[in-house]
């Protein structure tokens, strides 16, 4: 990791009401980043907050010890990262990383494939009873 | 989120001001199916204060609009910002969910 020039992090439990705090530090970000284009700002916060509601409402807690929602977000002089995790949570289903954008009338199942349009990259790995997901958006200002 | 609701003439106008995101979504369709029980199936849901909407928030938006529907009427969205436009562009349910440039537009034509 090279020149983080702001950087933000968030581990609580989660519940709906950790995704009011995630916006926070996610507006905490650009204070400290000002020269971050909105249009970056705008895409890569709403990657973010699809997906740290997709472990609020998915993960499934590993063993009687609730799910942790972990967020942590930085800026380097060439892209936008954030790390995305469920903490003491059970290795989630098969996961197609790269769903078709539901049509028509679904109410639901766009998540993830939003995700996929608003940044450049993302990955998921799965480590010590840790599910992560790690978005990038790169170059900044494209 | 705050949401509060108007009957006027001939719909009804939801104003939901903040972020429309998990947790503001539930609160989005009970109000709506408490204005469609009362009686008021046209409704415009001005969005000139919602600065941010993720697919929870769309997802309302679509059950809300499948409710007027059923009861005969329509559902229609004003107002709408950059961020909530770009998620109804990145989706395509910016053909679904008929945009007007105000609240008072909206069923202006009908």
């Amino acid at each position: 990791m090279t020149d983080v020039l702001a950087r933000r992090t968030l581990r609580q439990a989660a519940l709906p009401e950790a995704i009011e705090a995630v916006h926070t530090e996610l507006d905490g970000l650009w204070e400290d980043a000002s020269f971050v284009p909105d249009m970056d700002r705008m895409t890569f916060a709403t990657a973010v907050i699809e997906a740290a509601s997709n472990v609020v409402q998915h993960a499934v807690p590993e063993s009687t010890a609730p799910v942790e929602l972990g967020v942590d977000i930085s800026v380097t002089p060439l892209r936008l990262e954030a790390r995305v995790s469920a903490f003491g949570a059970a290795h989630p289903d098969p996961i197609d990383t790269d769903p078709a954008m539901p049509d028509g009338e679904a109410e639901s199942g766009r998540g993830l494939a939003l995700i996929r349009a608003l940044v450049t990259t993302v990955t998921f790995k799965r480590q010590d009873g840790t599910n992560t997901w790690i978005l990038s958006k790169s170059p900044l200002n494209d | 989120m705050d949401l509060s609701y108007e009957v006027k003439d001939s719909y009804a106008e939801i104003t939901a001001a903040g972020r429309l995101n998990m947790v503001s979504a539930p609160k989005l369709r009970e109000l709506v199916a408490e204005v469609v029980a009362a009686g008021t199936s046209r409704i415009v849901i001005n969005l000139q204060e919602t600065a941010f909407m993720d697919s929870s928030g769309l997802g309302a938006l679509i059950g809300c609009l499948k409710a007027a529907r059923q009861a005969g009427g329509d559902l229609r969205i004003a107002a709408v910002q950059p961020q909530v436009q770009m998620v109804l562009g990145l989706t395509s349910m910016d053909k679904v969910l008929t945009s007007y440039p105000s609240a008072a537009e909206a069923f202006g034509d009908d």
